[in-house]
């Protein structure tokens, strides 16, 4: 077998020509789609990359004032396209002040409920009972650092006392995540504003006057869910609607928009590859087939000093596969330089970080292994044609 | 360079030391819808160091026989047998599909070389390599007994050159070299001067028969060119049509040399 390999090779180097023209079909089909292929991954991973980048991507928040408690927070927070769901108080709530512990200077600023697993806050933070995360518009307004102790107070028309929340900072958000003055806090502190609202009293935080706490059903407007991925956002959003009989607010059109421009992205490289690959099948098959018919009488020869068919087919496949390896290592070549030669050309600042044709090491293998696997395919009417070669040709030339 | 006096002095030599390709009862048939060629071989033996001239008209079946010698044509019934003083290998079972050991490809590789009227040779491999390849290819390698061929064949001068830089007769060489290189039993010579002028055909085949018998092969030779043949020794026969002319039954039979 080591010697069909050697000699394979061995005519496959002598007749460059040939060889250079396999190389230059499988380029010109192969480096087009490379860097098609490679714009859609620069440009689709750049899109997504942006949405995923914003937590508030797969946020649905419910609107109007609805009624739900903390068994429908527990049946959402069951579903498998969720990733974190959390209660909502009534919005009219929401604005509360705030001040460094021991500060004069406050601002107002508004509660969002969180909780741990919230993708608005830092990975891997637990936030407490007690802890606060501020937006970074905030902390520098009320110079706030992580770990400072924290007032939120709030005053109602009919309270004779104002409600004062201590709490600690755990984490300072970035602008990106937190535009604004934004407070975010387990929903007990927001279910505690509210209780002050509604006129409850709540000792432990000195207020004696006002309505049983223990007569008080929780009881919440709204939920403010995230979806586990961006591709359970809208059937999320859907279920929550369909479930609770609300409507709801979410970027899901944006997602979609995106999720189907990959999608129809990958159905137009799709075709291409696929157009592309019946001419370069139909290209292949004859030129390793009439490679067999033009060599026929080496084949023969080969066959003829007792090579015999199980190993002779081995000659056209062969260098079927060297081609198919030096026309790769061409197209790679080319399409890097095409994807330089195009992340100069275009402007882009959508892909500024990863480049606009992106093509990753495991595509590369993948795509080799791929064409390699495509060209032996096309090698096999030549491997067969080749097998079937008669010997007896060789002495039969000029035979009488 | 490796001596060529003696049939076989190399350690390396072929395992059949003595044997011989007999054939019985042989036949094999083409047909189309308006014709059916026979060609009958009732006796056929070749010895090892022997040298058979095989003649006969066009269109008798020449290269037809060479091919069901040199097993690349299956025989349509009789008996064809390589022995010798270790085996008896029934050569008519190689085409059977229930056989067992080594396939025809196999047994030609080892016991067979072969002149082709066309040289037959690589073109993509040099003078010296196209004389290996046989050896490669039934794995006997034997630098020494190579050289002693190309020297002995005038090729010394040729063995970097590829085969596009040869003249005709300067390629009917090396494909001789090329089979006596891995010391076959027996080679098969189709016409093998036929596309050579008279002197360049008298030194090929005088080289052929020269070089296979000091290996200790048995040669077979077909060829036009009766007048060639006579120049040397051989045993000859012939292959002539038996049947009647203008029959779609055309039956062509070997027998001795007719006497001229």
């Amino acid at each position: 077998m080591k010697l069909v390999f050697d000699l394979a090779l061995r005519d496959l180097l002598r007749e460059r020509t040939h060889l250079i023209c396999n190389i230059a079909v499988l380029a010109g089909v192969l480096v087009p789609l490379l860097v098609v292929f490679g714009i859609k991954n620069g440009v689709y991973d750049a899109l997504i990359g942006r949405l995923l980048n914003d937590p508030a991507t797969l946020r649905i928040e419910t609107s109007g004032n609805m009624a739900f408690t903390e068994v429908d927070v527990a049946e959402v927070a069951g579903w498998e396209e969720t990733g974190f769901v959390t209660a909502k108080t009534r919005s009219v709530f929401d604005f509360v002040n705030v001040r460094r512990d021991g500060a004069v200077e406050k601002r107002d600023a508004i509660l969002v409920p969180s909780g741990t697993g919230d993708p608005t806050l830092p990975d891997g933070l637990d936030l407490l009972p007690g802890d606060v995360v501020v937006s970074a518009n905030l902390a520098r307004q009320l110079e706030l650092s992580v770990g400072d102790p924290l007032q939120v107070f709030t005053q109602a028309t009919e309270r004779p006392r104002q409600l004062m929340v201590p709490l600690t900072i755990a984490a300072i958000l970035p602008d990106a995540r937190a535009p604004g003055r934004s407070l975010f806090a387990n929903i007990e502190v927001l279910d505690l504003v509210e209780a002050f609202y509604d006129e409850y009293a709540l000792p432990d935080h000195g207020i004696t006057e006002g309505r049983d706490l223990a007569t008080r059903t929780p009881e919440f407007e709204g939920l403010r869910v995230f979806a586990r991925d961006i591709h359970s956002l809208a059937a999320l959003q859907s279920r929550i609607e369909q479930r609770f009989a609300v409507r709801t607010e979410a970027r899901t059109a944006e997602v979609s928009g995106v999720l189907s421009l990959g999608r129809n992205l990958d159905i137009a490289l799709l075709l291409t590859a696929g157009v592309a690959s019946l001419g370069l099948a139909a290209a292949l098959v004859f030129g390793f087939w009439g490679e067999v018919a033009r060599k026929r009488q080496t084949i023969a020869a080969l066959a003829l000093l007792g090579i015999g068919s199980r190993q002779i087919w081995l000659f056209p496949l062969v260098q079927a596969l060297a081609s198919g390896l030096a026309g790769l290592v061409v197209s790679f070549a080319l399409f890097l330089l095409a994807g330089a030669a195009a992340e100069n050309l275009f402007d882009s600042g959508l892909t500024q970080e990863n480049g606009l044709v992106v093509l990753s090491m495991a595509q590369a293998v993948i795509i080799a292994v791929l064409v390699l696997a495509f060209v032996a395919f096309t090698a096999y009417f030549a491997a067969r044609s080749a097998a079937r070669v008669d010997p007896a040709e060789v002495l039969r030339e000029g035979a009488t | 360079m490796a001596s060529m006096s003696s049939p076989c002095p190399s350690t390396s030599c072929p395992d059949i030391m003595s044997a011989s390709l007999v054939i019985n009862g042989l036949s094999v048939s083409l047909s189309d819808n308006e014709r059916r060629f026979t060609l009958a071989v009732p006796d056929l033996s070749l010895a090892q160091g022997e040298v058979v001239g095989l003649t006969g008209p066009s269109g008798t079946g020449k290269t037809m026989l060479l091919e069901v010698l040199g097993l690349l044509r299956r025989p349509t019934g009789g008996a064809y047998r390589l022995t010798d003083d270790a085996e008896d290998i029934d050569l008519t079972a190689l085409w059977s599909l229930a056989r067992t050991g080594p396939d025809a490809p196999q047994v030609r590789a080892t016991h067979f070389g072969f002149v082709p009227q066309s040289g037959g040779l690589l073109p993509f491999l040099s003078v010296a390599e196209n004389i290996a390849l046989s050896q490669r290819i039934a794995d006997r390698p034997d630098p020494a007994w190579q050289a002693g061929l190309t020297d002995r064949l005038g090729l010394a001068s040729l063995v970097d050159l590829t085969p596009a830089a040869l003249s005709i007769g300067q390629r009917q060489r090396v494909a001789i070299a090329r089979a006596l290189a891995h010391r076959p039993a027996f080679v098969i010579a189709d016409e093998p001067t036929a596309a050579l002028d008279p002197d360049a055909a008298v030194a090929a085949m005088g080289l052929l028969i020269e070089a296979a018998t000091a290996g200790g092969a048995g040669v077979i030779i077909s060829s036009h060119d009766l007048a060639l043949l006579d120049r040397f020794e051989m045993r000859r026969i012939a292959l002539s049509i038996t049947s009647d002319a203008g029959s779609a039954e055309v039956t062509s039979t070997l027998g001795p040399r007719a006497a001229a």
